[in-house]
């Protein structure tokens, strides 16, 4: 049977047959416009990823670069089955961050550095979830990577992403030099020759035999 | 209008073999179908663009299908982790672009050692050069010729990938030692070629490449292969190929768009689906006179699975290395320890490739290892320390090939259009344990020679606490010398339907221990060859011919 095709275009862009697949694709950068957090919440992380990677010695605290819009987008809004790392949804990561509330946030800080501990030993698998998206979303923002140009001779080069310019301006060429000294060699074909097998190995040699006579 | 659903050959996969055969086919006017369970990407569909770029690596583009679970991916069961692709390019689309050739010794294992389930390749790195050749002009490789340990090989589109501060490092730690070294070669422009841009050194490879530098098949092969009137389909997931009276009709597919079935009858049908889809897809295909599976009277179709032996290998070093630039897998490698020397305790070698690390992100994660900045007031200390001053040597083994690791299906397990899934079974030798153990100590030994190492960590043998990585997949319908040890013979003719061909990495009967796309393409560009040249014999043989007896070029 033939299939017939012409000039048929969908009537809307949701009759595009590839829109449905979308919705079973994480969108690359997020779900935008991104989690809103009430002020409660929006404290409770902030002062989380403040004791994950302190600010300082030149490099600005999370609470300062805004890695709560970060979460915002990598979390899936509610409706979103969270398929896809964090592997946790926004009902219940509000839910968590509810449950910490004002009394974490009025805490003194080591004792919210204690809980802190605590949640890394009783709740392993969200706790590094937690760390692991801080450091995604920290060492992704503008004035993160400003510091490390800034302070790190390893890192003045560094661009807030990979495209679109690269980094051929200021990758270094292969030293010629170095190749007046490279040593090799090659077994040729006609040159292989079978090998006495080591112990460990002994009565694991195949049986195949070959058309031709080419081996074993 | 209409569409025709008859045709020459029917190729089912368009990755690296499938859009190679394509391609070379449509080249002398053989008409092509091409059959695609993916789609086209789009330049923005990468993440490099995206501040949250270095996340995405285990998110949208995670290599795992399991992890990534696009529609058009099939979830696998078992003990590994297949890294796959799916869409116009297939794992192309996220392929390291490390173009190394295999050796000549490579060719030869069986006559070697043949421990397992390791025969010799019924074909000889000779008989596979011109073709490596050819797919090398294709693709347009980067190259740096005068290697002393591989064999000539001709100059490249452009010069090799620049080293930059890890290359010539390293490079300095090999000749220290006396070891065999050189560029990688590397399927990434260094000229610009058609419409693809050359590589502007961004380090991230491993993401796919929106500037068409790495050699994607979606950029390499299919806009000429489409100029010579392929029938490229996408959205077109094989269900069945199909057989009658000992030779292979054509294939069923689902329209993933419109759930409808269609059927495509062709001369020559040529399976380059990967060494999961290809040994999935002809297992899913039994039917009278093939009751377990096309092509698998002899029970060998899914076994042999390689996926390569590996450890990685994370040093820092006291100074800057700018490992967030240049090409992130394979800026150079030694061969030092390629050759098999069983004063070792084991058979096989081993590649030390070096290569790079991502951003601040990846760093601060661990890198390659797992070596986590920590949190809270150590962490500054941590990073500062280590950001961009690292080196990775992988130790890349030549795995052997068993006969028990093996692609099944799970029957109880379906995929988005009810097809049941690959179960995955794979257990590393201990030979290739020994391998990689003893080769995870010569990295150790070429980081120190290259400078003053401040921390070290390791996946260890077989990654962290699981199977090796399945990046390389391999060897499941494998070419050989006899219906006995293979399933093909050696121009990839199935040796029960003499007119359906594997042109995919499920036809190497050994894995060597380097990247294995450019030695894939190159036996499906020799394959294409076979078919183009012998068209009206192929058609007409009720039985394979023998290795002796078919008609060759």
């Amino acid at each position: 049977m033939d299939i017939a095709i012409g000039p048929r275009p969908p009537r809307n862009a949701e009759a595009d047959p590839r829109s449905k697949f979308r919705a079973g694709k994480p969108p690359i950068g997020g779900w935008l416009p991104g989690l809103a957090f009430t002020p409660t919440q929006t404290v409770v992380l902030n002062t989380i990823v403040d004791h994950l990677i302190p600010g300082g010695d030149g490099f600005p605290a999370p609470s300062e670069v805004n890695v709560v819009a970060f979460f915002g987008k990598y979390l899936p809004p509610d409706g979103q089955e969270p398929r896809w790392f964090p592997f946790i949804g926004e009902v219940e990561f509000k839910g968590r961050l509810d449950a910490l509330g004002e009394d974490f946030n009025g805490a003194d800080p080591t004792d919210q550095i204690e809980t802190l501990q605590l949640m890394e030993q009783r709740d392993p698998v969200f706790f590094h979830r937690l760390r692991d998206l801080t450091y995604y979303a920290y060492y992704s923002r503008p004035p993160v990577i400003a510091a490390i140009n800034k302070n790190l001779e390893a890192g003045k080069d560094l661009r807030n992403s990979p495209q679109p310019y690269g980094y051929s301006d200021t990758m270094d060429d292969w030293n010629d030099q170095l190749f007046n000294n490279v040593q090799g060699s090659y077994t040729r074909t006609e040159d292989v020759r079978p090998v006495e097998l080591p112990d460990a190995l002994r009565g694991t040699r195949n049986n195949h035999k070959v058309e031709g006579g080419l081996s074993v | 209008m209409t569409r025709s659903n008859e045709t020459d050959v029917l190729v089912i996969g368009a990755g690296a073999g499938g859009a190679a055969v394509s391609k070379r086919l449509s080249d002398d006017g053989i008409k092509v179908i091409c059959l695609e369970q993916g789609d086209w990407l789009h330049p923005l569909d990468h993440p490099h663009l995206y501040d949250g770029w270095e996340l995405e690596r285990i998110r949208s583009w995670d290599w795992h299908s399991n992890v990534r679970q696009f529609p058009e991916d099939y979830p696998t069961t078992g003990n590994a982790a297949p890294m796959m692709m799916n869409g116009v390019g297939g794992s192309t689309l996220h392929y390291a672009g490390a173009w190394p050739r295999f050796k000549p010794v490579d060719f030869r294992k069986g006559t070697e050692h043949g421990v397992e389930g390791t025969i010799d390749w019924p074909i000889s790195y000779e008989d596979l050069e011109p073709f490596y050749a050819i797919n090398d002009a294709e693709i347009g490789v980067a190259r740096r010729v005068g290697d002393p340990g591989n064999p000539p090989r001709p100059e490249g589109w452009g010069p090799a990938s620049r080293g930059g501060k890890i290359g010539n490092k390293m490079g300095a730690g090999f000749n220290k030692l006396g070891w065999h070294w050189w560029p990688a070669d590397n399927a990434i422009l260094t000229r610009e070629k058609d419409t693809r841009l050359s590589c502007n050194d961004c380090g991230f490879c491993l993401g796919g490449c929106p500037r068409g530098s790495i050699a994607s098949t979606d950029v390499t092969y299919w806009p000429k292969a489409i100029r010579n009137g392929v029938d490229l389909r996408t959205n077109a997931r094989v269900e069945k190929v199909n057989v009658k009276n000992g030779k292979a009709t054509g294939a069923t597919y689902i329209d993933r768009l419109t759930g409808e079935r269609h059927e495509i009858t062709a001369k020559i049908v040529v399976m380059a689906a990967n060494a999961i889809g290809t040994p999935r897809l002809l297992l899913m295909s039994a039917q009278p006179g093939h009751p377990d599976g096309l092509a698998n009277s002899n029970g060998l179709v899914g076994r042999h699975l390689m996926f390569h032996s590996w450890s990685f290998e994370d040093f820092w070093f006291d100074e800057p290395l700018d490992g967030f630039k240049g090409p992130e897998p394979a800026v150079s490698y030694s061969q030092q320890f390629y050759d098999t020397n069983t004063d070792r305790g084991f058979v096989n070698g081993f590649s030390l490739q070096v290569g790079t690390a991502l951003g601040p992100a990846n760093s601060a994660l661990g890198t390659n290892t797992g070596n986590t900045a920590p949190w809270g007031p150590g962490h500054r200390k941590f990073f500062n320390d280590h950001f961009a001053r690292h080196a990775l040597v992988y130790v890349q083994g030549e795995d052997l090939p068993v006969a028990t690791n093996r692609v099944t299906l799970e029957t109880d397990i379906v995929d988005s259009s009810g097809l049941p899934v690959p179960h995955v079974h794979y257990e590393l030798h201990e030979n290739d344990r020994r391998l990689i153990e003893w080769g995870r100590a010569r990295a150790l030994e070429a980081a120190h020679a290259a400078g003053t190492v401040i921390d070290t960590a390791s996946t260890g043998i077989g990654g962290v606490d699981g199977p090796p990585p399945g990046w390389h997949i391999m060897g499941t319908c494998r070419m050989g010398n006899t219906p006995e040890d293979s399933v093909t013979n050696k121009w990839n003719q199935t040796w029960d339907v003499p007119n359906l061909f594997i042109t995919d990495a499920s036809s190497l009967p050994t894995g060597a221990a380097v990247n294995p796309t450019s030695t894939l393409q190159a036996v499906a560009v020799r394959a294409a060859e076979y078919i183009k040249r012998r068209f009206p014999e192929i058609v007409g043989q009720k039985v394979t011919p023998s290795n002796t007896d078919a008609p060759g070029f």
